[in-house]
């Protein structure tokens, strides 16, 4: 008979039981996709075949912060579902049923809630992962193959963490029950909140906070010389200060707000405050994990797209774009797919074979043409490049200039002899000419590009047997093969700093929705007696928008400005990590809007259903 | 005479068109004046709720007609009707309903906020308010920190801050205890009296019933017998009622 009942008062709340369903059948998809990625060798060595054993650390990291944010989120989602069922076991309770049995069915309630969610998450998951890693392969360009979306082992992963998990709520929400009176249960709305304030407590409180927070983003801003200390004092105080602030130094504000007459006492502004004060109180351990979790998620998203970055550095340790040893057909048609910005090329005559061999130039060419290459230095501790000239006189010395040079030419090993213009007519030999482009718009025609340089490469390579013998060119030289090369190992963190964003950002987004939604329940009585007292259904959304759009901005204000000081960690990485900073930060912020705007949707629907 | 609320054959059906219906309410006439304090008495689901819901505007009748202060409710759009609610109907409910996350003087300020009045004059208005029930010693305290009558107190205050034309009451002495219910049951008979405030009291307590002037009797949806005080004392008055109860 409890059985059936309790099935009915599932039934009847179906749009919660829904919400709360898909809450955690996207918790365990985004579990299992992260599995995937992770232990899934055939996404790790095709994206990243280089920095393999670096990369399954980064990624082990991810999986233990995933899994916390997974243990935090199950345990706002449980109590959104316990703050649902509370009143239907009271009831029950009251009616005489025992208290093991009341037990045993929420037991088994989170269980199977969860075992379904789990189940049908990662299949969500599997056409997920295929469908996200197709995305973001096309819309960033990343270099990764080999990808499918189902892999057992992540499959089997994500069951057991999360049966698990839900093995535990069950747990602990038959414990919660169990230990309940009766009383509480049924009149778990009405129960008082303490609303006493202790303004000389607070205002300490509040000024440590700022003060916690000011030291660690001092600390992060001087990181070249603190070091890896300033991790630890980052974290530490951010964290702390974090807490605090949110436990007073919002709460004195909003106070001092009540107290401006002239603003509380404007339409609903006053309702509004003191929602927003009640919910502080109890949703300051909420609030700084989601801001912290706010920080880490952007961060991961910004320093991911940064990545893309180390490809400008690729670009820029090679001056030509492409280098075009012998034209054919073959390569002056892939020639009409790129756009060529300037040409520059060098005459030169081979003679003798073997380790004999010479090229010949002349000097009114070299002086003439001006031949580039990229100087390496080091400024700050990183990589940096200078474009210089290529003289007569650095052949003459057969300096870097003269080494650049030589590697620029199909025949690296020749030895490059400088001669007059007379003497170079004199020389009995063929001319040869190689052409040095620019083009324009590498990164987006790079296929075309690397097309050329490859046949270009391979024209000369295949060209006669006598000729090509000496030959050798080493194409992981040019643009496109070293653009190629960071373009993968960038990828592959791209696309998991942006993975692991995403991932974060909706967990806490969905984390805090359930926060409010769950104490939507107890709101409701509110919004019908302040629709009695003449509020307009307008008004009430007004309040609901701007009560719940606090509740979402706070701890996106203070994730912003962690992110801000904490990029400054990766300036010993990236050349800029503050570059391009709206994309991810637009991105970001569209996406916590359409959360909050669902979760303002969902929190009328619950609270002022009747209006309507 | 002043007519304050006038209600013309009133029906409310429940349930889908060809589905199983149940009429709540089948014609109720009756009318109103100023400065009366008039009880609406009769049993669980007699329909004396779903009468009250419909008078204060927060349901809409099957058929029929509902005019306070001269304007007619069917004629007023939801926007409107809020607006109505907020200037015109003050209500006192069984339970309260204050908002437990203001103090006692934001949640006697609210309607008045509600209508933009300026701030000066809230203050100087709930000050007045809380004075004549008595209750300025704890405006700034918080509803769960004060005692129930006093809760019922604060609520009397919010429901006539802005001075609305009529006073709905549901069961207003429901929760509360004799002694407590006698206050406040006084209390709305002194501003009856003194202040001309129309009141409207839905109860099935003779004891509170005994404090208005007029009582209806509703039954099956209708208005059956109708009692006057007159000259009679509240004492009389409680046996009529009581009488009258144990008739039917």
């Amino acid at each position: 008979m409890l059985w059936k009942l309790s099935l009915t008062g599932i039934k009847s709340r179906r749009r919660d039981y829904a919400v709360l369903f898909s809450g955690l059948m996207l918790a365990a998809a985004i579990f299992y996709m992260f599995m995937t990625l992770a232990i899934n060798p055939a996404f790790l060595k095709g994206a990243l075949t280089i920095s393999f054993s670096i990369t399954k650390y980064v990624f082990i990291v991810g999986i233990i912060l995933l899994s916390i944010i997974t243990l935090v989120y199950i345990v706002y989602d449980n109590s959104f579902l316990l703050s649902m069922r509370k009143k239907d076991y009271g009831l029950y309770l009251m009616l005489g049923a025992r208290t093991s049995k009341i037990g045993e069915l929420i037991f088994a309630e989170t269980l199977l809630v969860g075992f379904l969610a789990t189940i049908l998450g990662s299949i969500l998951g599997i056409g997920l992962a295929q469908l996200v890693s197709k995305l973001l392969i096309n819309q960033l360009g990343l270099q990764i193959h080999k990808f499918v979306g189902f892999y057992l082992p992540a499959l089997l992963w994500t069951i057991v963490f999360f049966l698990a998990l839900f093995f535990l709520a069950a747990l602990w929400n038959r414990h919660k029950l169990v230990k309940s009176q009766v009383i509480d249960l049924l009149h778990e709305q009405q129960r008082p909140v303490n609303l006493r304030f202790h303004p000389v407590w607070k205002t300490i409180e509040a000024v440590l906070g700022i003060v916690l927070l000011a030291v660690g983003y001092w600390a992060m801003w001087n990181y070249k010389q603190l070091m890896t200390n300033s991790l630890w004092i980052g974290l530490i105080t951010i964290v702390a200060g974090t807490y605090f602030t949110f436990d007073s130094l919002f709460s004195i504000v909003i106070r001092l707000l009540r107290r401006n007459q002239k603003f509380a006492n404007r339409r609903l502004h006053s309702f509004t405050l003191g929602q927003l004060q009640f919910r502080l109180g109890a949703y300051t351990r909420i609030l700084s994990v989601v801001s912290l979790l706010f920080a880490l998620a952007l961060g991961a998203i910004t320093v991911g797209l940064n990545f893309h970055s180390l490809t400008d550095q690729a670009m820029e340790s090679t001056y030509y774009d492409v280098v075009i040893y012998k034209h054919s057909p073959k390569v002056d048609r892939q020639l009409k797919h790129v756009s060529v910005r300037k040409t520059q090329n060098l005459n030169y005559k081979l003679v003798g074979t073997g380790k004999w061999q010479i090229i010949y130039v002349s000097e009114p060419q070299i002086a003439k043409e001006k031949l580039k290459y990229q100087h390496f230095y080091q400024k700050d501790g990183q990589a940096a490049y200078s474009t210089r000239t290529i003289t007569p006189e650095n052949i003459r010395k057969a300096d870097e200039g003269y080494m650049q040079l030589s590697m620029l030419m199909p025949y690296p090993s020749a030895q490059i002899k400088l001669v007059s213009a007379k003497q170079y007519q004199n020389i009995k030999a063929k001319e040869q000419k190689t052409d040095f482009l620019l083009v324009n718009n590498f990164r987006q025609n790079f296929n075309q590009i690397e097309k050329l340089q490859h046949l270009a490469v391979k024209q000369i390579m295949d060209g006669p047997k006598v000729e090509s013998s000496d030959i050798t060119i080493n194409l992981n030289n040019s643009k496109s093969a070293q653009y190629r090369l960071i373009a993968s190992v960038a990828s592959g963190f791209e696309f998991m700093g942006f993975f692991l964003g995403l991932a974060f950002l909706a967990m806490l987004a969905s984390t805090l929705m359930f926060k409010v939604l769950s104490g939507a329940e107890s709101d409701k009585l509110r919004y019908q007696m302040l629709a009695k007292i003449g509020a307009q259904v307008s008004w009430l959304k007004q309040a609901v928008r701007v009560e719940i759009g606090t509740l979402f901005a706070l701890p996106a204000v203070l994730g912003i400005v962690d992110v801000l000081f904490g990029l400054q960690f990766f300036k010993s990485m990236l050349k800029n990590p503050y570059d391009r900073l709206w994309i991810p930060f637009t991105l970001f912020l569209v996406i916590y809007l359409l959360y909050y705007l669902l979760t303002v949707k969902m929190y009328e629907q619950l609270v002022l259903k009747n209006q309507h | 005479m002043n007519e304050i609320l006038k209600a013309e054959a009133i029906t409310k059906t429940y349930g889908a068109r060809g589905a199983k219906q149940y009429q709540a309410l089948k014609g109720i006439y009756f009318s109103l004046q100023k400065g009366e304090f008039v009880g609406i008495m009769g049993a669980s689901g007699s329909g004396k709720t779903t009468l009250l819901n419909i008078l204060s505007t927060l349901d809409v009748p099957t058929s029929g007609k509902v005019v306070i202060n001269q304007h007619d409710l069917s004629s007023l759009n939801k926007k409107q009707l809020a607006d109505f609610r907020g200037r015109e109907i003050g209500f006192i409910f069984q339970d309260f309903n204050l908002l437990e996350n203001l103090t006692n003087r934001e949640n006697i300020a609210l309607p008045l906020a509600l209508q933009n009045v300026k701030a000066a004059e809230i203050n100087e208005k709930v000050n007045a308010i809380a004075k004549r029930l008595g209750i300025d010693s704890i405006l700034t305290k918080y509803p769960a920190e004060i005692s129930g009558g006093q809760k019922q107190r604060v609520a009397a205050a919010r429901a006539l801050v802005h001075n609305p034309a009529i006073l709905f009451g549901d069961e207003p002495t429901g929760a509360l205890d004799s002694t407590a219910a006698t206050e406040l049951l006084t209390t709305m008979e002194k501003l009856n009296q003194e202040d001309q405030v129309t009141i409207l009291m839905v109860t099935h307590d003779p004891y509170s019933a005994s404090y208005a002037q007029r009582i209806l009797f509703i039954k099956d949806g209708k208005i059956g017998r109708e009692l006057e005080k007159g000259q009679a004392s509240r004492a009389d008055f409680y046996q009529e009622i009581i009488g009258e109860l144990g008739r039917n």
